[in-house]
């Protein structure tokens, strides 16, 4: 039941700061159209902010943001994760590498461009995975609507998962179009696609495990949970069947810090044969990335 | 107002004489439910239809030569077939007679990526042209706006090539939801690139239809399956004003209609002198892409 230290962790959800609190605002302004209460409006600078002590991720103009982000990485030992296809992922996988995967965020509202568009990621830029945020949409598009079906055949097509958020959504909008039984349908249409379950599942984990039970190529990770609140139904699926199905990924610096999921990680209960799967190996597989040896060697900042 | 002659029309819907109707149509008939469909009928839509050349023609020892020579003599220079079948009948007809048919490929969503490597596959084997579905039709049914449908939809705008699609209540007695036409709407919203020909009349909603025309570029069509003398009014009037470019040329030989009936009917059809090459060949050519080729 003990985690092991020099892993060589693999973060499925790593991210770069911000150089103001502007900035920040404005990376979710394009699920603004959907918020109607004050709050979320006016108040929040981050639209799921009252779930979250302390989001970490303003830092000084003056501030490299994929260096700020190494050096966290390398403090707390994790060694690869997982970023979005922007200007400073790809700045962060080429300066670092082996340390960074790329993965494309996909919006269903732009039809066959976003099928294109996914395509060129993957060749221009070997993207390990698709994401997508359905809640987030504008308009919102359901997990099993008829637009998310072309992203999934693409992602069929290219070889790569589907990360996609379940569960009640955090900001505050419609949560129907991330409802949990909605997998069952697509991996029925899709039974080759690899889908990831991210932020949560809740409050149908169990449910969740059911499917991903059922269903071959449907899998889980931890993104936007601090470990203390991992669900109950997932660590005991992990430390049963489904140990090769539930990865982690955090929430740095979006909404969690990696000092306190580190310092929580060691105590969510874990099996000993659980843990290198959860931490490591299972992202490995799902998402084919390079296996082997950990790629940090020496002091890599 | 006269059909011109010599024109080298295209069919944009036509078969060859089938051997074994119980079987060909066995997809259909799995799905009916009353006894005349069952046990009565060799053709599932026949109480609409006179005289179903396929009755008269089973055993014939050439099909593919039955439909050319029809061709020949009622002036049809081209015809829409379907490629891919396990009897390669389609591809033994391209290859005997060369120019003559266009290739297209039926789909069913209910096959997932494997109907979407096939389209790919056909288009690189067998050019085809275009894809056909039949919501009705296909076990279990598919709507024309499923989600299941959407790959297929993505894959056409992509290759560049036609969708096909039954549209309106079906003959054969299934159920109708799957192809309401206005179901077409939210498609052509989602898939602006799309080139979408309906099939089999749309009725009785044809009304929607060319409201639907006029409003999507991408939207056209075809008169399969039904005798020119009951083409649908408002068709032939948006055909003659503002859609000479949107109504397409389509017969149904063998499967219900004889081109002489048909060719017998057009003449009748009171379309305008410059709707009739559009109507017979040249909206085909385009929607089809047949006009880079030459």
């Amino acid at each position: 039941m003990t985690m092991p230290t020099d892993l060589g962790i693999i973060d499925l959800g790593m991210g770069f700061p911000y150089a103001s609190v502007e900035e920040k605002k404005a990376a979710y302004d394009f699920f603004k159209p959907l918020l109607r209460d004050r709050e979320s409006r006016d108040v929040f600078e981050f639209p799921a902010e009252y779930m979250f002590k302390d989001a970490p991720d303003v830092v000084g103009a003056d501030v490299d943001p994929v260096a700020w982000t190494v050096a966290k990485m390398d403090e707390f030992g994790v060694e690869q994760a997982m970023v979005g296809l922007d200007e400073r992922g790809i700045r962060a996988k080429q300066e670092h590498p082996g340390r960074f995967h790329l993965m494309a965020v996909v919006d269903p509202n732009r039809g066959l461009d976003a099928i294109r568009d996914l395509r060129a990621a993957k060749d221009e830029h070997d993207v390990v995975a698709a994401m997508c945020f359905p809640s987030g949409t504008f308009p919102q598009v359901g997990i099993a609507d008829a637009q998310m079906y072309p992203i999934y055949m693409r992602c069929v097509e290219l070889g790569i998962p589907i990360c996609i958020n379940g569960g009640v959504v955090g900001p505050r909008m419609p949560s129907w179009p991330q409802f949990v039984e909605q997998f069952d349908t697509v991996l029925y249409d899709f039974p080759e696609l690899t889908m990831v379950m991210m932020h949560g599942g809740e409050p149908w984990t169990a449910l969740a495990v059911k499917l991903m039970l059922k269903w071959p190529g449907l899998h889980y990770m931890t993104s936007a949970f601090a470990p203390k609140h991992y669900p109950a139904d997932i660590i005991r699926y992990a430390n049963t069947r489904g140990s090769e199905k539930i990865m982690f990924c955090g929430y740095f610096p979006a909404g969690l810090t990696l000092e306190r999921q580190m310092s929580e990680l060691p105590n969510v209960p874990f099996h000993d044969d659980v843990w290198p799967k959860f931490l490591r190996t299972n992202a490995q597989r799902v998402f084919k990335l390079p296996g082997g040896e950990p790629a940090i060697e020496g002091n890599p900042s | 107002m006269t059909m011109p002659d010599d024109i080298g029309i295209i069919d944009t819907m036509i078969g060859f004489p089938h051997a074994d109707m119980a079987a060909t149509y066995s997809f259909i008939t799995k799905q009916t439910r009353d006894v005349q469909s069952k046990e009565e009928f060799e053709f599932p839509a026949e109480y609409m239809f006179k005289d179903v050349p396929d009755k008269h023609l089973k055993g014939v020892p050439d099909p593919i030569a039955v439909t050319v020579a029809e061709m020949d003599r009622w002036g049809i220079a081209q015809g829409m077939i379907g490629v891919g079948g396990k009897d390669r009948q389609g591809e033994e007809a391209i290859e005997r007679f060369p120019g003559r048919f266009i290739a297209s490929a039926a789909a069913d969503p209910n096959q997932g990526m494997e109907g979407i490597r096939a389209i790919r596959r056909l288009k690189d084997e067998q050019d085809i042209r275009a894809v056909g579905l039949f919501p009705s039709g296909t076990f279990p049914q598919v709507a024309i706006n499923d989600p299941q449908m959407y790959p297929i939809y993505a894959t056409c705008a992509e290759l560049g090539i036609a969708v096909f699609c039954c549209a309106g209540v079906p003959g054969p007695r299934l159920k109708m939801a799957p192809q309401r036409v206005e179901l077409i709407d939210q498609v052509m919203y989602d898939f602006p690139e799309l080139t979408f020909v309906t099939r089999h009349g749309c009725e009785p909603w044809e009304d929607l239809a060319i409201k639907l025309m006029l409003k999507w570029p991408g939207l056209h069509y075809s008169t399969s399956a039904f005798a020119p003398k009951h083409y649908p009014k408002a068709i032939v009037d948006y055909a003659n004003t503002r859609g000479a470019d949107k109504i397409i040329y389509a017969g149904y030989f063998p499967m219900g209609l004889s081109l002489e009936r048909i060719a017998t009917e057009l003449k009748d059809v009171g379309f305008k002198d410059h709707v009739w090459p559009k109507f017979l060949r040249d909206n085909a050519r385009r929607v089809l892409g047949l006009d880079a080729v030459d």
